[in-house]
């Protein structure tokens, strides 16, 4: 069945090569890798033949799927396939395992190396459609209990394809995310060969060996570029020898390797994930001394749980600390290099049992540095404080688990503390629900889900703590989500999108029906062609001004949130202009008042058509349909910055279609459609979609710190509220909100009592008259 | 009238494409879920009966084995193998739905206390919550996994959870593996929170809803745990023989347990498997089949060891590793597309 598998995969590659299609590179890797386990297998079996016959089919394979692909500065790639097929050959002809299992490990990670660069070069060139083709040929982190494989590559790849992100910003995503994968790969690998080495499982060792060599390859030229050209050699040669070395010696070349590889790290971490590290390495670290100082009394330990838990959180410091170490030496080599001294002098009086006084100051030593150190943008990190927070709840549970009541509540009220100090204030401004719901789980919670402060004094048992400790987690996944992005939904931006698109493409069909159906005789006929081409040039100009637009966009995207502040400021501009312009009929007559003049000067009295009134009357089409357009694109960024082209686009192209509709039948049906009805409908559309784009912009000015927070105390909207029309219960909010509607309904009352004082001051002189 | 209809035809046409959201229909994944706890809950509670039957004639012996045996053999006998034999059918149900329970958060906890979590002494932080408040006074702090806690006392591999009296349950006149008489406390309490364990997982689990995130986060957590089974594979007697100091998975090779793990799995993606073709088909059609292989790599596995091949540590090991490297495989292309499908996983 296998055989006929691989005869098909292989007929499939060959026909594909034949007709220059591209092979999917992860099936015909793994195919190739499968091929070569089988080969393992007949290995153990003793069947020699079955495996040198499933290691040539594994060739043939390869030849087959990426024959030409690695070449230029590739050809190191295939050097090394080579190499290690001739490797497995020798290997299975010799009836040698070792050397197979060895050859199999760098078989598959010269792939990878191959299929990352592939991927990094395709970015580069902004060539999305190969990105992902090669992206899936990847090995993903160890998904646990407790932690997900990423997919930041995916994602970034998939910006890229919508236009949403530009290749340098991509790059740097698909890099972080693939050398983060490999590093910890590499670091799984060496952690298996030690197992395989311990249990003495020779094959084994020499494949997790060949793997963590093959991984690190993948991470040189990050490696090269941090510690030089002669560390790298010299990091080679240890990989190399800890490949050849006989048992014996294991221990001796692994300690060179992990010598080589300290303080190694391949990946740089994305200014949120520093900032969500060092939140992690500040508040970690000012627990140590609270916890520690609650377990020993006069020099001698009186709870071991308290100091245990110390303990938790310096380890928890100082991996927060190894991974921004780097990036707080480029601020300040000097504090941080002391951080690195003094850290380990935490562990040491932990556990030499020192007054918590001489504690706690190498720790308030620590922090002074820190604050210091640690600049402005990451001190307030949302990630941060929930990670710290749920670190202190796992501690309650274990208390209670050891029927550590006392314990628990520590946990708990350390955990409600930081929670106060920290994100509660963002929660109640954007969600005072959510907010609700975690105060009352940390207190006295509701009938279905207790609080936990209820429960610890009743000493419940373990099965209600977690059952509550579950909602309570549970709300702290929600809260992340939530501060996290705040976006709003993209059916609302779909249809909001929509609406503009719509109301503005009526518009811009009615100016041009009206101006055409004013060119009614047969020889005013032959002024429309020229005032429908400007039409039509307007249409393609709108198309360039998006182009423009989104680029403009894409080149300011490191401004982050607050470019969306910005853009969201002249999105609401665009539209109260709209919103104002709609209501005023005045202005709605005057400015089709001064389109027909325009056209009447243009062909006023002329017989023949001229050239200036060719250029003229295209002009003439092409601003009153451009106009519209302009506004439109405008209104649109603010859309794409929030749920990026595609969504949007989705509600352009409704927009448009609908726009279509109402052409089709004003222009090729003649059918005339309750205009003014239909105005009025888009019009409180727009209204509608003004009120959200106010609400949503409030909401981004508070998260970038623009707006202050005001929660309207006992109000609380539901969830869906936010996400569809920006409404979240705080005062700044709903006050900006309830501005704009004024402003939408004050514009069309004015404009009604505008209209009537007109028609007033046409009726008068008439009257007089009589 | 006639007007507003079209005004409002056109807005419909606008609106309705803004309303659609993915959704799967998940349904079939609680139906199973339930169908098979239904019966769990049955064997659970035969054991249960049995375990009762075995305390009642030992409290009659004065909990003296020697003379239980000596005196009520036949009667001995018959329940201790009504017992295994309840034991031998709940625990590969429970296997079926385990990928469900473990994977899904709100039902994660009945797995630790059920079939996963270690005791309180190997692992403080993250063991069962339990005690065992045995009939006797005695309390178990946190022993371990109810199947566990079971298979050791039944099968006899701990020497606290057995009277150390032999009964020669297979008559053939030789003392043999699982023929060391159990503490009927243990037994009991053990049958007895099985039994309410899993009446409170079948009642948790038809009050869950099961949602697009749920289904996403039991594959992302549950598929890569091939190394953990096959490592307890190679560890237990049917890899290392007599060599083997485990005293869980015993009795059923943990193959079997892999097996009907992956089934349950494969469940719950041919649910949210509409979803996933219609982000990319091509990984959809991977991933089901990278899922069916990797349960046909290990039925083949098992119908080798059941032919009598027994594998030696060294191959176990091989065997996980590649298993392992699959699963992960299958795990990262899950974990991209709820990922492009805006699923969030909790951690």
């Amino acid at each position: 069945m296998r055989a006929i598998g691989i005869t098909v995969l292989l007929l499939s590659l060959l026909i594909a090569s034949g007709v220059q299609a591209q092979a999917n590179p992860v099936e015909v890797a793994r195919a190739v890798q499968e091929r070569l386990f089988d080969a393992q297998v007949a290995l153990l079996r003793g069947d020699t033949a079955a495996a040198e016959s499933a290691v040539t089919d594994a060739r043939s394979l390869y030849a087959a799927g990426f024959e030409g692909t690695f070449t230029g500065n590739l050809r190191d790639i295939e050097r090394r396939i080579t190499a290690a097929f001739d490797r497995a050959l020798a290997g299975t002809q010799a009836g040698d395992g070792v050397q197979l299992a060895a050859a199999r490990g760098m078989i598959w990670t010269s792939l990878l190396d191959g299929s990352s660069r592939m991927v990094a070069a395709a970015v580069e060139s902004n060539d999305a459609s190969a990105a992902a083709l090669w992206l899936p040929l990847r090995d993903f982190r160890v998904s646990t209990r407790f932690s997900r494989p990423g997919a930041d590559a995916t994602l970034a790849v998939k910006a890229l394809q919508e236009g949403k992100m530009l290749p340098a910003a991509a790059l740097e995503a698909v890099r972080a995310d693939l050398l983060d994968t490999y590093q910890a790969q590499l670091t799984a690998s060496l952690a298996a060969a030690d197992e395989a080495h311990s249990n003495g499982f020779a094959t084994r060792q020499a494949e997790e060996t060949a793997l963590a060599a093959g991984y690190f390859e993948i991470l040189a030229p990050a490696y090269e570029q941090q510690r030089g050209a002669a560390a790298l050699t010299d990091v080679r040669a240890a990989f190399a020898a800890l490949a050849a070395v006989p048992g014996n010696r294991y221990e001796i070349a692994r300690s060179q390797v992990d010598k080589r590889l300290a303080g190694f790290r391949a990946a740089p971490l994305s200014s949120d994930e520093l900032a969500r590290r060092a939140g992690q390495l500040s508040r970690f670290i000012a627990l140590v001394p609270v916890e520690y100082a609650r377990g020993v009394r006069g020099g001698v330990v009186t709870n071991d749980i308290e100091i245990q838990e110390a303990l938790t959180f310096y380890e928890g410091a100082y991996a927060a600390f190894a991974d921004v170490q780097p990036a707080l030496a480029d601020r300040d080599p000097q504090a941080a290099g002391r951080i690195a001294e003094l850290l380990p002098q935490v562990v040491a009086q932990i556990r030499g049992v020192v007054e918590p006084g001489v504690l706690q100051g190498t720790v308030d030593e620590i922090s002074g540095l820190l604050s210091g150190i640690i600049p402005p943008e990451w001190r307030s990190s949302t990630g941060s404080d929930i990670d710290v927070i749920l670190s202190l709840l796992d501690q309650l549970e274990a208390a209670v688990a050891q029927h550590e009541y006392t314990l628990a509540e520590s946990s708990r009220l350390d955990a409600y503390a930081l929670l106060e100090l920290g994100m509660e204030q963002r929660l109640r401004g954007f969600a005072p629900d959510l907010a609700a719901r975690i105060e009352s789980l940390f207190w006295e919670g509701t009938r279905e889900n207790p609080g936990l402060a209820s429960l610890l004094a009743t000493r419940a048992p373990q099965e209600t703590v977690s059952a509550s400790m579950m909602a309570l987690r549970a709300a702290f996944d929600d809260a992340r989500l939530l501060l996290d992005s705040g976006r709003t939904a993209p059916g609302a931006v779909v249809g909001n999108a929509a609406v503009i698109v719509f109301r503005e493409g009526l518009e811009a069909v009615l100016i041009l029906a009206s101006l055409l159906a004013s060119l009614r005789t047969a020889e005013e006929r032959r002024y429309r062609r020229p005032l429908v081409a400007g039409a039509v040039l307007a249409l393609g100009a709108t198309a360039v001004s998006w182009w423009l637009a989104n680029n403009l966009l894409a080149a300011l995207l490191p401004l982050g949130e607050r470019l969306e502040a910005i853009v969201s400021l002249v999105a609401i501009g665009v539209l109260l202009l709209i919103t104002n312009w709609f209501f005023h009929k005045v202005y709605w007559t005057g400015w089709m008042a001064n389109f027909h003049a325009r056209k009447r000067r243009l062909i006023g009295g002329v017989a023949v058509i001229t050239l200036g009134q060719t250029t003229g009357l295209v002009l003439l089409g092409f601003t009153s349909i451009y106009r519209e357009g302009f506004e439109t694109v405008l209104f649109l960024q603010s859309l794409v910055l929030e749920a990026g082209s595609s969504v949007v686009l989705q509600g352009v192209a409704l927009g448009l279609f609908g726009t279509a509709i109402v052409g089709l039948i004003t222009f090729a049906l003649q059918v005339r459609l309750p205009y003014k009805k239909m105005l009025i409908v888009t019009g409180v559309l727009i209204g509608v979609v003004l009120l959200t784009m106010v609400g949503n912009t409030v909401h981004i000015m508070q998260a970038v710190g623009w707006l202050p927070i005001t929660p309207i105390p006992g109000v609380y909207f539901p969830h869906w509220m936010g996400q569809w029309f920006g409404t979240f219960a705080t005062w700044q909010g709903i006050i900006l909100q309830a501005v704009a509607g004024t402003f939408v309904i004050g514009s069309y009352f004015l404009a009604e009592h505008q209209s009537k004082r007109q028609r007033r001051q046409r009726v008068r002189p008439a009257a007089a008259g009589m | 009238m006639k007007r507003m209809l079209l005004i409002l035809v056109l807005m419909l046409t606008l609106a309705a494409p803004v309303m659609a959201q993915p959704s799967a229909d998940l349904s079939a994944i609680k139906i199973y879920l339930l169908e098979t706890l239904a019966v769990l809950q049955e064997e659970s509670g035969r054991l249960r009966a049995a375990a009762q039957a075995y305390y009642d004639l030992a409290n009659e012996a004065g909990f003296d084995y020697e003379t239980l045996w000596a005196n009520r053999r036949a009667e001995t006998t018959e329940t201790l193998l009504k017992a295994k034999d309840a034991w031998m059918a709940a625990s590969p149900l429970y296997e079926q739905v385990e990928g469900i329970v473990a994977g899904v958060p709100v039902l994660s906890e009945f797995d630790v206390i059920l079939d996963a979590g270690a005791s309180g002494a190997d692992d403080p932080e993250n063991g069962v919550p339990f005690d065992l408040n045995l009939p006797d006074g005695r309390v178990l702090e946190r022993p371990g996994n109810l199947f566990g806690v079971l298979e050791s006392t039944l099968w006899g591999t701990r020497a606290d959870y057995s009277s150390g009296i032999w009964g020669d349950l297979n008559r053939n006149g030789g003392q043999d593996f699982g023929e060391l008489l159990p503490d009927a406390n243990v037994l009991l309490s053990a049958a007895d929170s099985m039994n309410r364990y899993t009446t409170d997982l079948a009642a948790a689990a038809n009050e869950w809803t099961p949602t697009v995130e749920d289904a996403f986060t039991a594959l992302v957590v549950m598929v890569p745990t091939m190394s953990e089974y096959f490592g307890s594979w190679r560890d237990s007697r049917f890899v290392s023989g007599e060599a083997s100091t485990q005293v869980d998975f015993v009795v059923i090779s943990r193959l079997a347990d892999i097996e009907d793990i992956l089934g349950g799995l494969q469940v719950i993606y041919d649910n949210v498997s509409p979803l996933v073709e219609g982000v990319d088909a091509a990984q959809h059609a991977q991933i089901q089949q990278g899922l069916t292989g990797l349960r046909e790599y290990v039925a083949d596995l098992y119908s080798r060891e059941q032919a009598g091949y027994r594998f030696t540590p060294e191959e176990a090991d091989l065997f996980g590793s590649e298993a392992q490297e699959r699963a992960q495989a299958i795990t990262g292309q899950i974990a991209q597309i709820a990922a492009l499908l805006n699923v969030s996983l909790p951690e």
